[in-house]
C-alpha cells in the first residue's frame, strides 16, 4: 500500500519534472546565451494549451490538436521574437522585466478576451484515459505515462541536438561566450529567432500536455515560470543539462514533499503542530533548496559560463 | 643599511591551465623609489598586478607590504592596508563630476561612508579634502565638469588623483600613459616624477622613454618570469634583455 | 531610459527633484481640502491607495534606482508588512505602534537574510533570486491555513491609543504623514556619505572596491532599510483595505512596483510618488476610455495597458512618454525661461 503510494507519487514527481524541464530548456538559453530577462515565457505554456484545446474542440480530434498545436507555438514564438523580443536585446534587464511584463499582461487579456475567464476542460480520448500497471496491482494513469515518456524523449532528442550537431555547437559557444561567438561570424540573430522559437515551442508542448492534467485558463503558465526560475538557478543559467536535472530534483522534492512532509513531520512533532507546518513547509520545500544550492554554489550546480 | 622593502614579492607562482603567468617570482620595490615592470605583451605584468591588488589569489607565494603579509586579504582590506592604484581603463565614476569623484574618495579615506544625515556633495571639509586631491593632477579647475565630459588624458589624471587619494605607502600604476597623446604623456611623466620619494611606486608602462625617464630601477618579465633587474644602466647594457625584448623595438 | 518627465531638463528649468517631491506631498495634504469641496470622497480613497503605492515605491526605488539593483519581489515585504497587523491582530496585540515596530522589524531582518543571500550574485541571477524569495513567502501564507490561506483574513484598523482611524480622514492623515516621513528619510539618505556611495557603488563597483570600502555592506544595508519602508507601506495598507490575502504579495505586484518606478522617474526623488500618480490614474480611467470605445470590453483595460510598457521601453525617449514630456512639459518651462 505505502510502497504503491511512494511509487505513484514519484511517478508524479517525474511527469511534474519533465513538464517543469520542457519549460526550463528554452528559458535557460534564453537567459544565458542572449541575456534576457523574458517573464512571458509562461505565456508560451498558456498559448500551447489553448491552441491545443481550441484545435481539439475545433477538430474534435485530440491529436490532431496537439500535431498542429506544435507549428502554432512555434510560430508564436517566431513572431514575437521578430516583432518585439529583438529589439530588447540591448536593453538593460529592468526595461526587458517591464516589457515583457507588459507582454504578460497583453497575452493574458487577449485570451480573456478570446476564451472567456472561465477555465477550459478537455476530457482526454478513451484510448489513452486508461490505467496501465506499472507493478502488479499497480495502475496508473496511462496518459501521465506518456508525458513522462514524451518529455524524457524531448529531452534526449535536446540533449542530442545541442552536443552533437553544428548549431548545437554553436548554442553551447554562445552559453559559454556570446561575444566570442558573435566574432567567429555565426549569424547570431537567426540563431536567437531559432533558440526562441524553439524554446517557446518546447514551452507550448508543456502547457499542451498539460491541459487535460489541470485546468486550460488565463495565467496557467505563470506558476510554471516561476518554479522553472528555480529550476534554472538550481541547476545554472544557460546550461540544458543543469536545467534537466534540476527540474527533475524539484519536480521530486515538490511533488514528494507536499504528499509526505505532514506525515514526516508527525513522527517527530505532535499532530497539531506538524498538521499546520507541513504544508507550509511543503510550499516553500523547493525554495529552501534554492537557497542551501545559492549558498554553495552561486552560480547553480552545472554553471554554463566558465 | 638596508632599509625594509615597501613591497616584498615571495616565490608567487599563478598558472590558468597549461599558461604559466607568474613562475616563481620575487620582487622588492623599496620605499620611495619607482619600479618599473617592463616585458612584452602576455609577460604577465598585469597578472602580478592583479595579484598584489587582491583580484586574483596567487597559486602559491606570499605578498607583503610594509611586513605585514597580505597574501589572503580582500582588495577593500589591501586597499585600506595602504595599497592604491590605478587601472589600465580608466576606471573612475563616469556619472559623477570631478569633484564628486574627489568627494566620495575623500569620505572613502576618512572612513566616512557610513553616515545617513549630512549631504555629502555640500560638505565644507570633503570639498576642501577632494580638492586638495584634484590639485595634486592639476584638475581643480576642471572640478565642476561631468567625467563624462572630460578629455581621455583628464580622465587618466583623475583615475591617478583616486588612486592617490587615500595616501597609499604603494602605487600600483597600470599602463598610466595608455592612449595618451604625447602631450598627456608628457604631463603624466611630470607628474609621476613629481611623486618620486613621496610614495613608492610598481608601474607598468609600455613608453620606454617614459620608463627609462622614471624607473629607479627595473625588472623584465618575460613568459611570467624575472629575466633580468637592475637599474635603468644595467638593464639597458643587459644583453638577454636586449636580444630577449629590448631589441624588438629598434 | 527616462521617466515621463526628463529631471535633467527639470533641473536646468530651475526645478529641483526634491522641490518636485515636496510639491506633490504637499498636496497629498491639501487634497482633501478638494474633494470635500468638489464633493468627491471617493477620490480619497485612490489618494491613500496611491500614497500607498508611491511609499512603497520610493523604498524599492532605493535599491533599485540608486542601487542599481533591480529586485523583483519587494511585494513580498508588503505582505509581510501586512501580515504583522493581521497575525497580531489574531492573537490580539491591536496596538498599530506595535505593528508598525513589528513589521519594520521583521522586514528589515528578513530583508537582511534575503539580501544576503541574493546579494552573493548579480545581474539576471539577481533578478531571479528575489522574485523566487518572494514566491516561497507568497506560497507560505498561502498554505498557512489558520491565518485564512489562499482567502486571507480580515483586519480592523489598527488602533492608535488617542487616534481613532475611523474617524474620516485619520487614517489619510496617518499615511500621510508615513509618506512625508519617508520622503525626508530618502532625501537624507540619497544625499549623504552612504547615498552618494550608493550611487557610486551602481556607476562603478570596482572603483569603490578600490576606494578601500566594501560595495555588499552599502548594498545589503540599502536593502535593509528598501525591505523596511514596504513594510510600512503594508501596514498601513493592511488598515486601508481592512483585509489581507497572500494577493498583496503576488509576483505581479512587484513587477507594478517596478512600472511604477519606471514610469515616474527612475533613481529620482519624486519618481516614484509621480509613477504612483499616473499607474492609478491609469487603472482608474483606462476602463473608461476603453469602455467609451467597445463598452463590453472596459474590464479588459489590461490589453492596452501592456501594449503601453512595451510601448514606453521600445520607445523611450522619442516614444509616447517622451513625446508628452516634449510636448507639455519643457515648452512650459521653456516659456518660464523665455519671460525670465
Amino acid at each position: 500500500m505505502t510502497l504503491t503510494l511512494i511509487l505513484e507519487q514519484i511517478f508524479n514527481g517525474l511527469q511534474a519534472g519533465v513538464t517543469l524541464f520542457l519549460v526550463a530548456a528554452g528559458l535557460t538559453l534564453i537567459l544565458g546565451i542572449m541575456d534576457f530577462v523574458f517573464l512571458a515565457h509562461g505565456a508560451q505554456v498558456m498559448i500551447g494549451a489553448y491552441a491545443a484545446a481550441a484545435i481539439t474542440q475545433a477538430t474534435g480530434n485530440f491529436f490532431v490538436g496537439l500535431g498542429l498545436a506544435i507549428p502554432v507555438t512555434f510560430a508564436s514564438g517566431y513572431l514575437l521574437e521578430l516583432l518585439i523580443i529583438r529589439h530588447l536585446y540591448q536593453r538593460d534587464h529592468m526595461e526587458q522585466v517591464l516589457a515583457t511584463f507588459g507582454l504578460i499582461l497583453f497575452f493574458n487579456e487577449a485570451i480573456r478576451i478570446g476564451f472567456g475567464p472561465a477555465a477550459l476542460y478537455s476530457d482526454l480520448p478513451e484510448s489513452i484515459s486508461g490505467f496501465v500497471e506499472i507493478l502488479p496491482e499497480t495502475p496508473y494513469p496511462a496518459y501521465r505515462l506518456g508525458v513522462i515518456a514524451i518529455g524524457l524523449i524531448c529531452a534526449l532528442a535536446i540533449h542530442l541536438f545541442v552536443s552533437k550537431t553544428r548549431i548545437g555547437a554553436m548554442v553551447r559557444a554562445g552559453a559559454n561566450n556570446p561575444e566570442m561567438t558573435a566574432a567567429l561570424g555565426i549569424n547570431i540573430k537567426i540563431l536567437f529567432r531559432l533558440i526562441f522559437a524553439t524554446g517557446a515551442c518546447l514551452a507550448g508542448v508543456a502547457g499542451m500536455m498539460l491541459g487535460p492534467l489541470t485546468s486550460v485558463q488565463p495565467g496557467m503558465g505563470e506558476p510554471l515560470l516561476i518554479l522553472s526560475l528555480v529550476v534554472i538557478i538550481i541547476g545554472g543559467i544557460g546550461s540544458v543539462r543543469g536545467a534537466f536535472i534540476a527540474a527533475i530534483i524539484v519536480g521530486l522534492v515538490d511533488t514528494l514533499g507536499r504528499v509526505f512532509l505532514p506525515s514526516i513531520l508527525r513522527l517527530f512533532f505532535e499532530q497539531a503542530t506538524a498538521d499546520g507546518a507541513g504544508p507550509a513547509l511543503a510550499s516553500m520545500l523547493v525554495y529552501i533548496l534554492m537557497a542551501v544550492v545559492l549558498i554553495f554554489r552561486p552560480t547553480g550546480l552545472f554553471p554554463a559560463k566558465g | 643599511m638596508m632599509a625594509n622593502p615597501v613591497l616584498d614579492l615571495r616565490d608567487l607562482n599563478k598558472s590558468f591551465g597549461a599558461l604559466t603567468a607568474t613562475n616563481n617570482l620575487s620582487l622588492t620595490v623599496m620605499p620611495g623609489e619607482i619600479h618599473a615592470l617592463i616585458g612584452p605583451n602576455g609577460a604577465g605584468k598585469t597578472t602580478l598586478i592583479q595579484q598584489i591588488y587582491g583580484a586574483l589569489k596567487p597559486d602559491s607565494g606570499q605578498i607583503f607590504l610594509n611586513g605585514r603579509d597580505l597574501t589572503g586579504l580582500s582588495v577593500p582590506e589591501r586597499i585600506r592596508a595602504g595599497i592604491g592604484r590605478s587601472f589600465q581603463i580608466s576606471n573612475v565614476l563616469m556619472d559623477f563630476t570631478v569633484l564628486e569623484n574627489g568627494i566620495i574618495a575623500e569620505q572613502a579615506r576618512l572612513g566616512q561612508s557610513f553616515r545617513f544625515l549630512r549631504p555629502a556633495f555640500s560638505d565644507a571639509n570633503l570639498i576642501e579634502g577632494a580638492s586638495a586631491i584634484l590639485d595634486r593632477v592639476g584638475l581643480l579647475d576642471r572640478a565642476h565638469l561631468p567625467v563624462g565630459g572630460l578629455a581621455h588624458g583628464d580622465r587618466r589624471m583623475l583615475e591617478l588623483a583616486l588612486a592617490l587619494a587615500a595616501s597609499p605607502s604603494l602605487l600600483l600604476l597600470d599602463e598610466p600613459m595608455a592612449g595618451a597623446g604625447p602631450d598627456e604623456g608628457q604631463r603624466m611623466t611630470e607628474i609621476i616624477e613629481a611623486l618620486r620619494g613621496t610614495v613608492a611606486i610598481l608601474l607598468i608602462e609600455h613608453d620606454m622613454d617614459a620608463v627609462f625617464r622614471l624607473a629607479d630601477r627595473l625588472t623584465v618579465l618575460v613568459e611570467g618570469s624575472v629575466i633580468a633587474a637592475g637599474t635603468v644602466a644595467e638593464i639597458s647594457q643587459n644583453k638577454v634583455v636586449k636580444s630577449a625584448y629590448l631589441g624588438d623595438e629598434d | 531610459m527616462t521617466g515621463l518627465f526628463h529631471f535633467a531638463n527639470l533641473v536646468r528649468a530651475g526645478i529641483r527633484d526634491n522641490q518636485l517631491l515636496w510639491m506633490l506631498v504637499a498636496g497629498f495634504a491639501l487634497f482633501p481640502l478638494f474633494t470635500h469641496f468638489a464633493d468627491l470622497p471617493f477620490w480619497n480613497d485612490v489618494a491613500m491607495r496611491i500614497m500607498l503605492l508611491g511609499v512603497a515605491a520610493m523604498g524599492l526605488n532605493l535599491v533599485l534606482g540608486y542601487g542599481g539593483m533591480v529586485s523583483f519581489g519587494h511585494a513580498a515585504f508588503i505582505g509581510i508588512g501586512a501580515y504583522c497587523v493581521g497575525i497580531s491582530q489574531f492573537f490580539g496585540l491591536s496596538n498599530g505602534l506595535f505593528h508598525i515596530l513589528l513589521s519594520i522589524g521583521v522586514c528589515g531582518a528578513l530583508g537582511l537574510v534575503i539580501g544576503y543571500l541574493a546579494l552573493r550574485t548579480t545581474g539576471i541571477y539577481f533578478i531571479m533570486i528575489t522574485l523566487a524569495f518572494a514566491q516561497m513567502l507568497f506560497f507560505l501564507f498561502v498554505s498557512l491555513e489558520q491565518f485564512g490561506g489562499d482567502d486571507g483574513m480580515s483586519i480592523d484598523r489598527a488602533d492608535f491609543l488617542i487616534i481613532d482611524l475611523y474617524e474620516p480622514l485619520r487614517l489619510y492623515f496617518l499615511i500621510w504623514v508615513a509618506l512625508a516621513l519617508v520622503a525626508l528619510l530618502l532625501m537624507f539618505i540619497v544625499r549623504s556619505r552612504f547615498g552618494v556611495t550608493l550611487r557610486a557603488i551602481k556607476s562603478n563597483e570596482s572603483r569603490i572596491e578600490a576606494m578601500g570600502l566594501v560595495p555588499l555592506h552599502f548594498k545589503i544595508t540599502s536593502y535593509v532599510i528598501s525591505a523596511m519602508i514596504c513594510g510600512l507601506a503594508g501596514t498601513l495598507f493592511a488598515s486601508w483595505q481592512e483585509y489581507v490575502s497572500p494577493d498583496i504579495m503576488h509576483w505581479t505586484r512587484s513587477g507594478e512596483l517596478m512600472i511604477i518606478i519606471i514610469l515616474g522617474g527612475i533613481g529620482t526623488l519624486a519618481g516614484p510618488l509621480l509613477g504612483a500618480i499616473v499607474f492609478l490614474l491609469l487603472e482608474e480611467f483606462l476602463p473608461v476610455a476603453l469602455g467609451a470605445v467597445a463598452p463590453a470590453y472596459a474590464e479588459n483595460w489590461m490589453i492596452l495597458f501592456g501594449p503601453l510598457l512595451i510601448m514606453v521601453v521600445l520607445f523611450g525617449r522619442g516614444g509616447l512618454v517622451g513625446l508628452l514630456d516634449k510636448a507639455i512639459f519643457s515648452r512650459i518651462f521653456r516659456r518660464r525661461m523665455a519671460v525670465k
